[in-house]
């Protein structure tokens, strides 16, 4: 049967080819879009690892102030620290949860050298984003007394690092002069909201006469309003004279964030939904008008004594050996992506989307051919062997 | 023979609703999408308020310094200082606007809390722009020599801050970052997107915690130079790759770091372009994809009605026959159904026009873009026309091709 279907295909050849490309490029465009989705979905069901709903993120620029700067991000950290609203707050580099800053970085262990995102704070953050540890501890100003810069790194930072052996206590050579000793490990810190991959990461622990990254972290007392923030921004912009201050909801960055990749994501969806609508109408129309040719073919085979069953699952039999080749075409293309790793995703993503695209496409094919097939299955073989 | 032709094709229409509805279906979709990415790149790149002399426009908004193996890199905008020397110094430009990349501030108000964009500028931002100021004026030299503490602010924040109901709002000081501004003007606000322009709050450039003092090349600040016309961009962009091919390697190199800097005032589009794309390598990838995306979007379409039409000859099929054994040539033939395809693609970009209205309409006031002005204007419109036509040319010659070739008597035949 398989044989003589692929028979009836391939001398058809010529008329068939269009109907070839046309299904090619529709699994094309649903493979990209599902990458997309899949990619962002598998994000979405990892946590982020922390919390974030009273936090909020001062921001204090030095401008043109170049005196005693780390002796003022001092004094302002004492400040903030000293209102009852903050119930615990902690510096932070630029790169702070949902900015749109990065700081990537690598740090070398016996020859393996790993890239992640670099957070430098103080020994307050675990506590101002409820960051649970996996192993060891966060830490804590009696670790700057060692020769070693104290770090806590990320789970994923810990198996493409050490592989199958604990980090902990683990000495890695950060640059040609400085070496740091891990002290923590967390689970998952996914600073950029729901939809960044779990990347490595790793903590570095800022030394008190640091004058460069003047980002504070405050968790705030539950119920703490718009009002504190005025005072707060005022006395601190008394206490600073002509540097910038700014404050922000992590809240609300995060929204800000999440839209950025679910708005993109949205108007692909929508344009290549149009877009397999529109396939799906036309195989539609091109099957209803080629099933309604072979009406004599159809009585031939009824008068025969083939079932109405029988009938229908030639004609679909048909539409999936041309949808087959089609995808064979398609996965020589997609194939490729996983193969060469373009764009820096792994496998699993394009595999997931690879599958999910054959099987929606082989959906539409069926949906398409099925209503056509039936109508001309049931045609009265009298009927049909009298038209010709 | 035109009319008749078009009669034909309106006949051929009524007779299989369906088929009609999945050909204008196509063509409304492919279209639609077309246009409305077409009004979104005019937003982007066209001359529109306030920048509404883009079209003489260049903009000089970043350095690059690299070394020639390029190993090394680092880029940013420029200082104030820097566009002073080798900008605003241009004999060949009329007018040079230098201002902040904007910057965040909040401002209070009621325990409420206001988020703000900041932006400080020169006084020519005001001559080089084309702001309408719904109360006010802009400020003037005296403003700056003086170091006053005034600001312009948009009509949105005018009612954040004042309330909507406020009788004069000139005159009135409003409080940022603990620093007291009279407010000189306000101006009806502009787009996000377009951000040279795009602030709440504009100062002068000599208001606290601008860093126009700070020497050095790299800084915050950027500048849009407007030429007398169109054509005499050139020039003035030869005279500032003069200016900047005579800088000092001292200056930029930072010990030895970097050989090669690079600043250009460019086009706008140009000047959006080299934002992401570093290499002519970059270059072709990014018109590859953009190439590969549109063709999916047209071809896709395009193909689908093309089999449509081919599973359709059978139908006309008499009609072929019956006029080929009356000795009309296939050329005529094939004339007629481009014609034909031509008209039902029109009659599909007459509903697409109107679906892109609605779609831009929602655009605008979904509030996605604050103060999107997205229009169907005149290029777009030809644009789109134009894309029609090779759209239905696509769709109709290998179909039309097919159909004329036909013998006679199979024709009748059928």
């Amino acid at each position: 049967m398989l044989r003589h279907l692929f028979k009836l295909i391939w001398n058809k050849k010529a008329s068939h080819s269009l109907l070839i490309i046309e299904v090619w490029a529709a699994f094309m465009v649903l493979f990209g879009v599902l990458t997309l989705i899949v990619y962002n979905l598998r994000n979405y069901l990892q946590p982020i690892g922390f919390q974030y709903e009273q936090v909020w993120n001062l921001e204090v620029s030095s401008n043109q102030d170049t005196t005693a700067l780390a002796e003022k991000l001092q004094r302002t950290m004492q400040r903030v620290r000293s209102y009852p609203e903050a119930i615990y707050a902690s510096r932070m580099s630029s790169n702070t949860p949902f900015s749109a800053n990065q700081i990537g970085n690598s740090v070398t262990y016996n020859k393996v050298d790993v890239g992640g995102d670099f957070y430098y704070t103080d020994g307050e953050l675990a506590k101002v984003l409820d960051l649970p540890l996996k192993k060891g501890r966060w830490y804590n100003d009696a670790d700057l007394a060692g020769k070693f810069v104290p770090l806590v790194i990320n789970q994923q930072m810990e198996e493409k690092l050490f592989q199958n052996e604990s980090g902990l206590n683990k000495i890695v050579k950060l640059d040609d002069k400085t070496s740091g000793k891990i002290v923590g490990i967390v689970d998952k810190f996914k600073a950029k909201g729901v939809y960044m991959s779990d990347n490595p990461g790793l903590f570095y622990m800022l030394r008190p006469d640091d004058r460069f990254n003047s980002n504070i972290l405050i968790k705030t007392r539950p119920g703490t309003d718009a009002n504190f923030e005025a005072r707060l921004v005022k006395d601190i912009a008394m206490m600073l004279p002509g540097w910038g201050v700014e404050v922000g909801y992590l809240k609300d960055s995060r929204k800000n964030r999440e839209n950025l990749t679910l708005v993109p994501v949205l108007i692909f969806l929508i344009i290549s939904g149009f877009l397999l609508t529109n396939v799906a109408l036309g195989l539609f129309g091109v099957l209803n008008l080629n099933i309604a040719k072979r009406k004599g073919e159809i009585g031939l085979r009824r008068a025969m004594g083939a079932t109405e069953a029988r009938v229908t699952g030639q004609f679909l039999g048909e539409i999936w050996v041309l949808a087959t080749f089609s995808l064979v075409i398609g996965l020589i293309f997609a194939v490729q992506f996983p193969l060469m790793n373009v764009f820096d995703l792994d496998k699993e993503t394009y595999f997931i989307a690879i599958v999910a695209a054959v099987a929606v496409i082989y959906m539409i094919v069926t949906l398409c051919a099925w209503f056509p097939s039936r109508q001309a299955a049931t045609i009265h073989p009298a009927v049909a062997l009298h038209e010709e | 023979m035109l009319t008749n032709y078009i009669k034909i094709a309106w006949k051929v229409l009524l007779r299989h609703p369906f088929y009609t509805f999945i050909t204008l279906f196509g063509i409304t979709l492919t279209l639609t999408v077309l246009m409305v990415v077409t009004s979104f790149l005019d937003h982007l790149f066209g001359a529109h308020y306030p920048e509404n002399k883009r079209s003489r426009s260049l903009y000089i908004a970043s350095i690059i310094q690299t070394d020639s193996a390029n190993t090394t890199m680092s880029s940013g905008p420029a200082s104030f200082d820097f566009l002073t020397k080798y900008a605003k110094s241009l004999k060949s430009a009329e007018r040079v606007a230098i201002m902040s990349n904007f910057s965040f501030s909040n401002a209070y108000v009621n325990g409420k809390r206001i988020k703000l964009n900041t932006k400080y500028t020169d006084v020519d931002f005001w001559s080089v722009t084309d702001f309408e100021f719904l109360e006010g004026k802009p400020y003037d030299e005296t403003n700056v020599r003086n170091a006053d503490h005034v600001a312009v602010i948009t009509d949105a924040l005018r009612d954040q801050y004042f309330g909507s109901d406020a009788a004069t709002t000139v005159g009135r000081s409003i409080d940022i970052e603990n620093i007291r501004y009279r407010v000189i003007g306000v101006v009806k606000g502009s787009p996000p997107t377009r951000i040279y322009t795009y602030s709440d709050v504009y100062f002068p450039y000599t208001s606290p915690k601008s860093n126009y003092e700070n020497k050095g090349m790299r800084g915050r600040f950027a500048a849009i130079v407007l030429a007398e016309k169109a054509s005499d961009r050139e020039a003035v962009q030869a005279e500032f790759d003069q200016y900047v091919a005579r800088i000092p390697k001292a200056e930029y190199s930072e010990n030895n770091r970097f050989n090669v800097l690079v600043v250009k005032a460019d086009t706008y589009f140009d000047h959006f372009l080299n934002m992401f794309v570093r290499s002519d390598k970059d270059r072709v990838m990014v018109y590859t994809i953009v190439g590969l995306v549109l063709l999916m979007i047209m071809g896709l379409p395009a193909v689908n009605l093309v089999n449509v039409n081919v599973s359709r000859i059978l139908e006309r099929a008499s009609e072929i026959g019956v006029r080929k054994a009356f000795g009309a040539p296939s050329k005529a033939l094939l004339w007629q159904f481009i014609i034909e395809n031509v008209f039902i693609t029109f009659i599909g970009g007459a509903f697409a026009l109107l679906l892109t209205w609605v779609v831009i309409h929602f655009i605008n006031s979904s509030g996605w873009i604050a103060y999107a002005d997205l229009t169907i204007n005149l290029p777009v419109f030809a644009i789109s026309l134009l894309l029609c036509l090779v759209f239905g040319l696509l769709s109709g010659v290998l179909p039309a091709f097919r159909m004329s070739r036909l013998k006679i008597a199979e024709a009748l035949k059928a």
